[in-house]
Protein backbone atom coordinates (compact mmCIF):
# COMPACT_ATOMS: atom_id res chain seq x y z
CA UNK A 1 0.00 0.00 0.00
CA UNK A 2 1.07 3.08 -1.03
CA UNK A 3 2.19 6.43 1.56
CA UNK A 4 -0.71 8.19 0.02
CA UNK A 5 -3.30 5.86 0.16
CA UNK A 6 -1.94 5.12 3.58
CA UNK A 7 -3.08 8.67 4.05
CA UNK A 8 -6.19 8.80 2.57
CA UNK A 9 -7.46 5.82 4.69
CA UNK A 10 -6.09 7.24 7.92
CA UNK A 11 -8.46 10.58 7.04
CA UNK A 12 -11.33 8.30 6.71
CA UNK A 13 -11.31 6.39 9.83
CA UNK A 14 -10.04 10.24 11.64
CA UNK A 15 -13.68 11.36 9.74
CA UNK A 16 -15.86 8.36 10.89
CA UNK A 17 -14.20 8.84 14.34
CA UNK A 18 -15.36 12.57 14.59
CA UNK A 19 -18.78 11.81 13.38
CA UNK A 20 -19.25 9.31 15.79
CA UNK A 21 -18.02 11.46 18.54
CA UNK A 22 -20.44 14.19 17.50
CA UNK A 23 -23.16 11.97 16.99
CA UNK A 24 -22.76 10.54 20.83
CA UNK A 25 -22.19 14.08 21.81
CA UNK A 26 -25.68 15.64 20.34
CA UNK A 27 -27.53 14.06 23.38
CA UNK A 28 -29.94 12.79 21.65
CA UNK A 29 -31.52 9.45 21.21
CA UNK A 30 -34.03 9.24 18.35
CA UNK A 31 -35.01 5.89 18.95
CA UNK A 32 -38.76 5.78 19.46
CA UNK A 33 -40.83 7.42 16.29
CA UNK A 34 -42.06 9.62 18.89
CA UNK A 35 -39.70 11.51 19.50
CA UNK A 36 -37.96 11.35 15.89
CA UNK A 37 -41.62 12.71 14.73
CA UNK A 38 -41.47 15.68 17.20
CA UNK A 39 -38.00 15.93 16.49
CA UNK A 40 -39.22 16.16 12.37
CA UNK A 41 -42.00 18.27 13.12
CA UNK A 42 -39.64 20.92 15.29
CA UNK A 43 -37.08 20.66 12.35
CA UNK A 44 -37.82 19.52 9.37
CA UNK A 45 -34.83 18.65 7.89
CA UNK A 46 -33.87 15.32 5.81
CA UNK A 47 -31.64 14.27 8.60
CA UNK A 48 -34.81 14.18 10.90
CA UNK A 49 -36.76 12.44 8.37
CA UNK A 50 -34.33 9.35 7.32
CA UNK A 51 -34.20 9.33 11.32
CA UNK A 52 -38.52 8.81 11.74
CA UNK A 53 -38.41 6.69 8.73
CA UNK A 54 -35.82 4.12 10.58
CA UNK A 55 -37.64 4.67 14.15
CA UNK A 56 -40.63 3.62 12.20
CA UNK A 57 -39.09 0.81 10.37
CA UNK A 58 -37.90 -0.88 13.39
CA UNK A 59 -40.90 -0.15 15.34
CA UNK A 60 -43.03 -1.73 12.91
CA UNK A 61 -40.24 -5.40 12.83
CA UNK A 62 -40.74 -5.06 16.40
CA UNK A 63 -44.73 -4.74 16.43
CA UNK A 64 -44.84 -7.68 13.51
CA UNK A 65 -42.52 -10.27 15.48
CA UNK A 66 -44.65 -9.48 19.13
CA UNK A 67 -48.27 -9.39 17.27
CA UNK A 68 -48.98 -6.00 18.39
CA UNK A 69 -49.09 -3.76 14.98
CA UNK A 70 -51.18 -0.89 15.50
CA UNK A 71 -52.88 0.94 12.55
CA UNK A 72 -51.42 3.33 10.92
CA UNK A 73 -47.47 2.17 11.23
CA UNK A 74 -47.66 1.16 7.82
CA UNK A 75 -48.99 4.41 6.40
CA UNK A 76 -46.59 6.56 8.61
CA UNK A 77 -43.45 4.71 6.97
CA UNK A 78 -45.20 4.78 3.55
CA UNK A 79 -45.42 8.17 4.01
CA UNK A 80 -42.03 8.85 5.45
CA UNK A 81 -40.42 6.62 2.57
CA UNK A 82 -42.33 8.66 -0.23
CA UNK A 83 -41.37 11.66 1.37
CA UNK A 84 -37.60 10.69 0.68
CA UNK A 85 -38.27 10.08 -2.87
CA UNK A 86 -38.58 6.45 -2.22
CA UNK A 87 -41.48 5.76 -4.53
CA UNK A 88 -41.77 2.15 -4.87
CA UNK A 89 -41.54 1.04 -1.29
CA UNK A 90 -43.37 3.65 0.16
CA UNK A 91 -46.30 2.33 -2.25
CA UNK A 92 -45.80 -1.49 -1.09
CA UNK A 93 -45.95 0.54 2.32
CA UNK A 94 -49.11 2.22 1.69
CA UNK A 95 -50.46 -1.38 0.02
CA UNK A 96 -49.54 -3.49 3.37
CA UNK A 97 -51.17 -0.73 5.77
CA UNK A 98 -54.62 -1.31 3.34
CA UNK A 99 -53.82 -5.33 3.52
CA UNK A 100 -53.39 -5.22 6.89
CA UNK A 101 -55.96 -2.52 7.76
CA UNK A 102 -58.91 -2.53 4.93
CA UNK A 103 -60.67 0.35 6.36
CA UNK A 104 -57.43 2.18 5.51
CA UNK A 105 -58.12 1.66 2.04
CA UNK A 106 -59.91 4.89 1.02
CA UNK A 107 -57.54 7.37 3.00
CA UNK A 108 -54.75 5.52 1.60
CA UNK A 109 -56.09 6.18 -1.41
CA UNK A 110 -55.90 10.15 -0.89
CA UNK A 111 -52.65 9.77 0.14
CA UNK A 112 -51.22 8.58 -2.49
CA UNK A 113 -53.26 10.52 -4.76
CA UNK A 114 -51.12 13.30 -3.14
CA UNK A 115 -47.50 12.01 -2.34
CA UNK A 116 -47.62 8.93 -5.19
CA UNK A 117 -50.33 9.95 -8.64
CA UNK A 118 -48.73 7.75 -10.51
CA UNK A 119 -49.33 4.73 -8.35
CA UNK A 120 -52.72 5.51 -7.75
CA UNK A 121 -53.99 2.12 -9.24
CA UNK A 122 -51.46 -0.01 -7.58
CA UNK A 123 -54.01 -1.34 -4.99
CA UNK A 124 -52.07 -4.22 -4.23
CA UNK A 125 -48.24 -4.46 -3.39
CA UNK A 126 -45.35 -5.82 -5.07
CA UNK A 127 -41.98 -5.48 -5.04
CA UNK A 128 -42.10 -4.65 -8.71
CA UNK A 129 -42.39 -1.28 -9.66
CA UNK A 130 -45.43 0.43 -11.93
CA UNK A 131 -43.74 -0.07 -15.06
CA UNK A 132 -43.64 -3.78 -14.54
CA UNK A 133 -46.99 -3.87 -13.18
CA UNK A 134 -48.07 -1.67 -16.17
CA UNK A 135 -46.70 -4.91 -18.72
CA UNK A 136 -47.99 -7.52 -16.54
CA UNK A 137 -51.14 -6.10 -17.51
CA UNK A 138 -50.65 -5.27 -20.59
CA UNK A 139 -49.16 -9.24 -20.94
CA UNK A 140 -52.48 -10.52 -19.35
CA UNK A 141 -54.22 -8.35 -21.30
CA UNK A 142 -52.30 -9.34 -24.41
CA UNK A 143 -52.76 -13.66 -23.98
CA UNK A 144 -56.20 -14.14 -22.18
CA UNK A 145 -58.39 -11.68 -23.09
CA UNK A 146 -57.45 -12.27 -26.73
CA UNK A 147 -57.89 -15.84 -26.19
CA UNK A 148 -60.92 -15.84 -23.63
CA UNK A 149 -62.58 -12.91 -25.60
CA UNK A 150 -62.98 -11.57 -22.02
CA UNK A 151 -64.30 -7.37 -21.40
CA UNK A 152 -61.00 -7.10 -19.56
CA UNK A 153 -58.31 -8.30 -17.28
CA UNK A 154 -56.33 -7.49 -14.51
CA UNK A 155 -53.03 -8.86 -13.96
CA UNK A 156 -52.17 -7.82 -9.68
CA UNK A 157 -48.93 -9.19 -7.69
CA UNK A 158 -49.33 -9.41 -4.61
CA UNK A 159 -46.81 -9.75 -1.65
CA UNK A 160 -45.33 -12.64 -2.01
CA UNK A 161 -44.57 -11.55 -6.19
CA UNK A 162 -46.93 -14.23 -7.50
CA UNK A 163 -48.70 -13.19 -10.10
CA UNK A 164 -53.00 -13.16 -10.06
CA UNK A 165 -54.70 -12.94 -13.37
CA UNK A 166 -58.58 -11.70 -11.96
CA UNK A 167 -61.39 -11.34 -14.69
CA UNK A 168 -64.01 -9.34 -14.63
CA UNK A 169 -63.79 -8.52 -11.28
CA UNK A 170 -62.93 -4.33 -10.32
CA UNK A 171 -59.23 -4.78 -8.58
CA UNK A 172 -61.28 -2.31 -6.07
CA UNK A 173 -63.59 -4.78 -5.03
CA UNK A 174 -60.64 -7.59 -4.11
CA UNK A 175 -61.12 -8.27 -0.76
CA UNK A 176 -57.72 -9.02 1.22
CA UNK A 177 -57.55 -10.95 4.81
CA UNK A 178 -57.32 -8.89 7.60
CA UNK A 179 -54.88 -8.93 10.02
CA UNK A 180 -55.80 -11.63 12.98
CA UNK A 181 -55.56 -11.27 16.82
CA UNK A 182 -54.38 -13.63 18.97
CA UNK A 183 -57.63 -15.15 20.28
CA UNK A 184 -58.68 -15.44 16.49
CA UNK A 185 -55.63 -16.71 15.69
CA UNK A 186 -56.24 -19.84 18.60
CA UNK A 187 -60.42 -19.95 17.57
CA UNK A 188 -58.93 -20.81 13.95
CA UNK A 189 -56.60 -23.17 14.86
CA UNK A 190 -58.97 -24.71 17.77
CA UNK A 191 -61.58 -24.56 14.53
CA UNK A 192 -59.08 -26.54 12.23
CA UNK A 193 -58.98 -29.21 15.16
CA UNK A 194 -61.84 -29.55 15.30
CA UNK A 195 -62.19 -29.82 11.80
CA UNK A 196 -59.40 -32.48 11.77
CA UNK A 197 -61.20 -34.68 14.61
CA UNK A 198 -64.52 -34.73 12.83
CA UNK A 199 -62.77 -35.80 9.38
CA UNK A 200 -61.26 -38.50 11.46
CA UNK A 201 -64.79 -39.35 13.41
CA UNK A 202 -66.02 -39.45 9.72
CA UNK A 203 -63.74 -41.76 8.36
CA UNK A 204 -63.49 -44.37 11.41
CA UNK A 205 -67.52 -44.24 11.43
CA UNK A 206 -67.65 -44.99 7.47
CA UNK A 207 -64.92 -48.11 8.49
CA UNK A 208 -67.35 -49.06 11.58
CA UNK A 209 -70.31 -48.75 9.07
CA UNK A 210 -69.16 -50.67 6.19
CA UNK A 211 -68.14 -53.74 8.95
CA UNK A 212 -71.57 -53.52 10.28
CA UNK A 213 -72.67 -53.82 6.87
CA UNK A 214 -71.05 -56.70 5.94
CA UNK A 215 -71.83 -58.42 9.61
CA UNK A 216 -76.04 -57.22 8.42
CA UNK A 217 -75.79 -59.13 5.33
CA UNK A 218 -74.22 -61.79 6.36
CA UNK A 219 -77.07 -62.56 9.16
CA UNK A 220 -80.06 -61.16 6.86
CA UNK A 221 -78.57 -63.61 4.36
CA UNK A 222 -78.73 -66.38 7.03
CA UNK A 223 -82.01 -65.20 8.15
CA UNK A 224 -82.98 -65.19 4.67
CA UNK A 225 -81.78 -68.70 4.41
CA UNK A 226 -84.18 -69.99 7.40
CA UNK A 227 -86.86 -68.42 6.06
CA UNK A 228 -86.96 -69.77 2.98
CA UNK A 229 -86.36 -72.86 4.76
CA UNK A 230 -89.52 -72.37 6.97
CA UNK A 231 -91.22 -71.65 4.57
CA UNK A 232 -90.83 -74.73 1.90
CA UNK A 233 -91.42 -76.52 5.33
CA UNK A 234 -95.08 -74.84 5.66
CA UNK A 235 -95.61 -75.14 1.94
CA UNK A 236 -94.58 -78.54 2.21
CA UNK A 237 -96.63 -79.54 5.18
CA UNK A 238 -99.85 -77.49 2.96
CA UNK A 239 -99.28 -79.72 0.55
CA UNK A 240 -99.67 -82.78 2.54
CA UNK A 241 -102.34 -81.61 4.02
CA UNK A 242 -104.36 -80.71 0.64
CA UNK A 243 -103.32 -84.07 -0.22
CA UNK A 244 -104.78 -85.77 2.56
CA UNK A 245 -107.42 -83.54 2.52
CA UNK A 246 -108.11 -84.55 -0.55
CA UNK A 247 -107.33 -88.43 -0.20
CA UNK A 248 -110.78 -87.68 2.55
CA UNK A 249 -113.10 -86.31 -0.25
CA UNK A 250 -111.87 -88.99 -2.70
CA UNK A 251 -112.60 -91.59 0.58
CA UNK A 252 -115.78 -89.58 0.85
CA UNK A 253 -116.97 -89.56 -2.54
CA UNK A 254 -116.09 -93.27 -2.76
CA UNK A 255 -118.42 -93.96 0.13
CA UNK A 256 -120.97 -91.89 -1.17
CA UNK A 257 -121.17 -93.68 -4.28
CA UNK A 258 -120.83 -97.01 -3.06
CA UNK A 259 -124.09 -95.90 -0.57
CA UNK A 260 -125.88 -94.79 -3.67
CA UNK A 261 -125.37 -97.87 -5.69
CA UNK A 262 -126.69 -100.01 -2.37
CA UNK A 263 -129.59 -98.08 -2.67
CA UNK A 264 -130.14 -98.38 -6.11
CA UNK A 265 -129.08 -102.36 -6.00
CA UNK A 266 -131.39 -102.35 -2.80
CA UNK A 267 -134.85 -99.89 -4.83
CA UNK A 268 -133.58 -102.87 -7.69
CA UNK A 269 -134.78 -105.90 -5.81
CA UNK A 270 -137.54 -104.33 -4.43
CA UNK A 271 -138.80 -103.11 -7.50
CA UNK A 272 -138.21 -106.97 -8.83
CA UNK A 273 -139.66 -108.24 -5.55
CA UNK A 274 -143.13 -106.31 -5.96
CA UNK A 275 -143.29 -107.00 -9.95
CA UNK A 276 -142.87 -110.89 -8.61
CA UNK B 1 -89.46 11.44 62.49
CA UNK B 2 -86.03 13.48 61.23
CA UNK B 3 -83.93 10.59 61.95
CA UNK B 4 -86.40 8.73 59.56
CA UNK B 5 -86.03 11.40 56.62
CA UNK B 6 -82.26 11.82 57.31
CA UNK B 7 -81.96 8.52 56.67
CA UNK B 8 -84.47 8.64 53.63
CA UNK B 9 -82.90 11.65 52.07
CA UNK B 10 -79.05 10.36 53.01
CA UNK B 11 -78.92 7.34 50.54
CA UNK B 12 -80.71 9.71 47.85
CA UNK B 13 -78.54 12.69 48.19
CA UNK B 14 -75.16 9.74 47.88
CA UNK B 15 -76.79 8.73 44.46
CA UNK B 16 -77.17 12.01 43.22
CA UNK B 17 -73.96 12.93 43.76
CA UNK B 18 -72.24 10.29 41.74
CA UNK B 19 -70.88 11.35 38.93
CA UNK B 20 -72.32 10.76 35.25
CA UNK B 21 -72.22 7.14 33.93
CA UNK B 22 -69.80 5.96 30.88
CA UNK B 23 -73.11 4.98 29.11
CA UNK B 24 -75.13 7.90 29.46
CA UNK B 25 -71.66 10.09 28.51
CA UNK B 26 -70.90 8.18 25.59
CA UNK B 27 -74.59 7.72 24.64
CA UNK B 28 -74.53 8.63 20.77
CA UNK B 29 -70.68 6.87 20.44
CA UNK B 30 -72.21 3.80 21.47
CA UNK B 31 -75.11 3.90 19.14
CA UNK B 32 -72.66 5.28 16.14
CA UNK B 33 -69.95 2.54 16.63
CA UNK B 34 -67.22 5.00 15.02
CA UNK B 35 -63.92 2.98 13.63
CA UNK B 36 -62.36 5.36 12.07
CA UNK B 37 -61.48 8.54 13.94
CA UNK B 38 -59.18 11.16 12.10
CA UNK B 39 -57.43 13.85 14.23
CA UNK B 40 -57.70 16.78 12.48
CA UNK B 41 -54.61 19.51 12.70
CA UNK B 42 -54.33 21.07 16.16
CA UNK B 43 -56.11 24.51 16.36
CA UNK B 44 -53.60 26.55 18.58
CA UNK B 45 -55.34 29.44 20.20
CA UNK B 46 -52.77 30.14 23.22
CA UNK B 47 -49.98 30.83 20.36
CA UNK B 48 -51.90 34.21 19.34
CA UNK B 49 -52.22 35.66 22.88
CA UNK B 50 -48.35 34.64 23.68
CA UNK B 51 -47.28 36.48 20.28
CA UNK B 52 -48.72 39.39 21.85
CA UNK B 53 -47.74 39.26 24.93
CA UNK B 54 -44.04 38.32 25.02
CA UNK B 55 -41.51 38.51 22.05
CA UNK B 56 -39.37 36.17 23.43
CA UNK B 57 -38.41 33.89 20.70
CA UNK B 58 -37.17 30.85 23.04
CA UNK B 59 -40.65 30.62 24.95
CA UNK B 60 -42.46 30.55 21.76
CA UNK B 61 -40.22 28.24 20.50
CA UNK B 62 -40.80 25.83 23.54
CA UNK B 63 -45.14 26.37 23.22
CA UNK B 64 -44.72 25.49 19.82
CA UNK B 65 -43.25 21.88 20.38
CA UNK B 66 -45.56 21.30 23.48
CA UNK B 67 -48.19 22.13 21.24
CA UNK B 68 -47.16 20.02 18.94
CA UNK B 69 -46.86 16.99 21.02
CA UNK B 70 -50.21 17.49 22.29
CA UNK B 71 -50.86 16.52 18.18
CA UNK B 72 -48.67 13.74 17.99
CA UNK B 73 -49.88 12.28 21.23
CA UNK B 74 -53.66 12.28 20.53
CA UNK B 75 -53.68 9.47 18.37
CA UNK B 76 -51.86 6.76 21.15
CA UNK B 77 -55.33 6.67 23.26
CA UNK B 78 -57.23 6.21 20.34
CA UNK B 79 -55.56 3.64 18.53
CA UNK B 80 -55.65 1.86 22.05
CA UNK B 81 -59.06 1.96 22.21
CA UNK B 82 -59.14 -0.10 19.27
CA UNK B 83 -60.12 2.96 16.92
CA UNK B 84 -58.96 2.85 13.45
CA UNK B 85 -56.43 5.87 13.45
CA UNK B 86 -53.81 7.38 11.02
CA UNK B 87 -50.83 8.50 12.33
CA UNK B 88 -49.60 12.68 12.51
CA UNK B 89 -47.23 12.13 9.25
CA UNK B 90 -50.33 11.19 7.23
CA UNK B 91 -52.94 12.48 8.94
CA UNK B 92 -51.36 15.78 7.41
CA UNK B 93 -51.10 14.33 4.26
CA UNK B 94 -55.01 13.91 4.51
CA UNK B 95 -55.10 17.37 6.03
CA UNK B 96 -52.97 19.21 3.21
CA UNK B 97 -56.05 18.02 0.70
CA UNK B 98 -58.91 19.67 2.88
CA UNK B 99 -60.12 23.05 1.30
CA UNK B 100 -62.04 23.60 4.43
CA UNK B 101 -61.22 25.69 7.81
CA UNK B 102 -61.18 24.39 11.03
CA UNK B 103 -64.08 26.06 11.64
CA UNK B 104 -66.05 25.15 8.87
CA UNK B 105 -64.76 21.47 9.17
CA UNK B 106 -66.06 21.66 12.75
CA UNK B 107 -69.43 23.86 12.26
CA UNK B 108 -70.68 22.25 8.58
CA UNK B 109 -71.80 19.20 6.86
CA UNK B 110 -68.33 16.97 6.64
CA UNK B 111 -70.67 13.88 5.72
CA UNK B 112 -67.97 13.38 2.77
CA UNK B 113 -65.35 12.71 4.99
CA UNK B 114 -67.30 9.36 5.16
CA UNK B 115 -68.21 8.99 1.89
CA UNK B 116 -64.92 10.06 0.18
CA UNK B 117 -62.39 8.67 3.06
CA UNK B 118 -64.14 6.11 5.19
CA UNK B 119 -64.00 8.26 8.23
CA UNK B 120 -66.15 7.67 10.85
CA UNK B 121 -65.53 10.75 13.35
CA UNK B 122 -63.25 13.23 13.25
CA UNK B 123 -61.43 14.88 16.70
CA UNK B 124 -60.51 18.52 17.37
CA UNK B 125 -58.61 19.99 19.61
CA UNK B 126 -58.30 23.27 20.54
CA UNK B 127 -55.27 24.57 22.47
CA UNK B 128 -56.87 27.43 24.44
CA UNK B 129 -54.02 28.87 26.44
CA UNK B 130 -50.79 27.94 28.50
CA UNK B 131 -50.04 29.50 32.09
CA UNK B 132 -47.24 28.66 34.87
CA UNK B 133 -46.50 29.72 38.63
CA UNK B 134 -43.53 28.88 40.26
CA UNK B 135 -43.84 25.31 40.85
CA UNK B 136 -47.05 25.08 38.50
CA UNK B 137 -47.93 24.32 34.55
CA UNK B 138 -51.19 24.68 33.25
CA UNK B 139 -53.30 24.07 30.02
CA UNK B 140 -56.44 24.66 28.84
CA UNK B 141 -57.82 22.66 25.91
CA UNK B 142 -60.88 21.39 24.51
CA UNK B 143 -61.83 18.17 22.42
CA UNK B 144 -64.76 17.73 20.37
CA UNK B 145 -65.50 14.55 18.22
CA UNK B 146 -67.43 15.17 15.99
CA UNK B 147 -69.17 12.00 13.60
CA UNK B 148 -69.14 12.37 9.79
CA UNK B 149 -72.23 10.43 9.36
CA UNK B 150 -74.97 12.50 11.39
CA UNK B 151 -72.93 15.52 12.21
CA UNK B 152 -73.27 15.25 16.02
CA UNK B 153 -71.07 15.65 18.96
CA UNK B 154 -69.89 11.82 20.59
CA UNK B 155 -67.41 14.05 22.71
CA UNK B 156 -67.13 17.31 23.64
CA UNK B 157 -64.28 18.07 26.81
CA UNK B 158 -62.99 21.04 28.26
CA UNK B 159 -60.32 20.64 30.07
CA UNK B 160 -57.77 22.73 32.43
CA UNK B 161 -54.74 20.82 33.60
CA UNK B 162 -52.12 21.69 36.01
CA UNK B 163 -49.06 19.78 37.01
CA UNK B 164 -47.93 20.87 40.41
CA UNK B 165 -43.97 20.16 40.61
CA UNK B 166 -42.61 19.56 44.28
CA UNK B 167 -40.67 21.90 46.01
CA UNK B 168 -37.63 21.74 47.74
CA UNK B 169 -37.04 23.64 51.11
CA UNK B 170 -36.13 26.58 49.86
CA UNK B 171 -39.67 26.43 47.75
CA UNK B 172 -37.68 25.76 44.34
CA UNK B 173 -39.30 23.44 42.08
CA UNK B 174 -37.98 19.94 41.41
CA UNK B 175 -37.66 18.32 38.50
CA UNK B 176 -40.04 15.24 38.06
CA UNK B 177 -37.73 11.83 36.70
CA UNK B 178 -40.03 11.38 33.40
CA UNK B 179 -39.57 15.03 32.90
CA UNK B 180 -35.79 14.56 32.86
CA UNK B 181 -36.31 11.40 30.82
CA UNK B 182 -38.17 13.10 28.25
CA UNK B 183 -35.93 16.24 28.02
CA UNK B 184 -32.82 13.81 27.90
CA UNK B 185 -34.49 11.82 25.18
CA UNK B 186 -35.82 14.66 22.99
CA UNK B 187 -32.50 16.89 23.95
CA UNK B 188 -34.70 20.16 24.99
CA UNK B 189 -34.88 21.99 28.01
CA UNK B 190 -36.46 20.94 30.83
CA UNK B 191 -39.56 23.46 30.76
CA UNK B 192 -40.02 22.44 27.03
CA UNK B 193 -40.31 18.37 28.54
CA UNK B 194 -42.31 19.39 31.31
CA UNK B 195 -45.03 20.76 29.42
CA UNK B 196 -44.86 18.22 26.89
CA UNK B 197 -45.79 15.22 28.91
CA UNK B 198 -48.34 17.56 30.88
CA UNK B 199 -50.31 17.64 27.38
CA UNK B 200 -49.16 13.72 26.83
CA UNK B 201 -51.07 13.40 30.01
CA UNK B 202 -54.11 15.49 29.46
CA UNK B 203 -54.62 13.60 26.48
CA UNK B 204 -54.54 10.51 28.21
CA UNK B 205 -56.76 11.51 30.68
CA UNK B 206 -59.48 12.94 28.38
CA UNK B 207 -59.55 9.85 26.17
CA UNK B 208 -59.17 7.02 28.88
CA UNK B 209 -62.41 6.63 28.97
CA UNK B 210 -63.67 6.26 25.60
CA UNK B 211 -65.65 2.91 25.01
CA UNK B 212 -63.48 -0.04 22.95
CA UNK B 213 -63.16 0.13 19.54
CA UNK B 214 -63.81 -2.65 16.60
CA UNK B 215 -60.07 -3.50 16.69
CA UNK B 216 -59.95 -3.50 20.81
CA UNK B 217 -58.33 -6.80 22.01
CA UNK B 218 -60.28 -8.51 24.28
CA UNK B 219 -57.62 -8.41 26.86
CA UNK B 220 -60.01 -10.63 29.47
CA UNK B 221 -60.65 -12.98 27.22
CA UNK B 222 -56.69 -13.29 26.32
CA UNK B 223 -56.12 -13.46 29.76
CA UNK B 224 -58.04 -15.98 30.77
CA UNK B 225 -58.09 -17.68 28.25
CA UNK B 226 -55.40 -21.01 27.02
CA UNK B 227 -52.00 -18.59 25.83
CA UNK B 228 -51.04 -18.98 22.23
CA UNK B 229 -48.53 -21.33 21.74
CA UNK B 230 -46.22 -18.58 20.71
CA UNK B 231 -46.52 -16.86 24.05
CA UNK B 232 -45.21 -17.90 27.22
CA UNK B 233 -44.86 -16.37 31.10
CA UNK B 234 -41.69 -15.57 32.67
CA UNK B 235 -41.76 -15.38 37.07
CA UNK B 236 -38.90 -12.63 38.16
CA UNK B 237 -37.05 -14.32 40.87
CA UNK B 238 -35.49 -11.79 43.98
CA UNK B 239 -32.35 -12.93 42.94
CA UNK B 240 -32.65 -11.81 39.17
CA UNK B 241 -32.91 -15.27 37.70
CA UNK B 242 -35.72 -15.64 35.37
CA UNK B 243 -37.91 -18.61 34.94
CA UNK B 244 -39.94 -19.31 32.28
CA UNK B 245 -43.70 -20.83 33.13
CA UNK B 246 -45.07 -23.69 30.80
CA UNK B 247 -48.19 -23.85 29.75
CA UNK B 248 -49.45 -25.88 33.04
CA UNK B 249 -48.44 -23.36 35.25
CA UNK B 250 -50.28 -20.86 33.58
Amino acid sequence: MTEQAMRARHINIILLAAVLLLAACSGRYIGTPRVAMLDYQTNGTYGSLYALATAHAESINAAVKADTLHPGMYAEYGVALALMGHDGEACRMLNSEVKAFPESRRMVRRIKERLLPAMVDDTLAGRRDTADMLKLQNWAYDSLAALQHLPWVAAVIDSTDTVRVMMQTPVDSVEYPIRLTANQKRELLLEEQHREELRRKEVEDSIAAAKQAKIDAREQAKADKKKAKKEKEKAKKEADKQKKLAAKEKARQREQEKQRRAEERKAKKQGKEAAE
Amino acid sequence: MKRLYLLLFLPLLMVGCKGEKKLARYNEMYQQEPTVIYVAPLNDLSMRRAVRETVDSVYNASLNIASRQLYLTATDPLASHGYYVLGPLASAQIAATETRTGRQLRNDNINDLHTDLGIDAVLFIDLINWSHTSNSWSVEAEYVLRSTVTGVELLHVHVNATKILPTDYNGNPKPLKDDLEFAKQYGCDLETAQRCRLVEIMNQYVLKDLPAGKRARKHEAEQYAKPHPEYFNLRIHRDGSVERLKDEEL
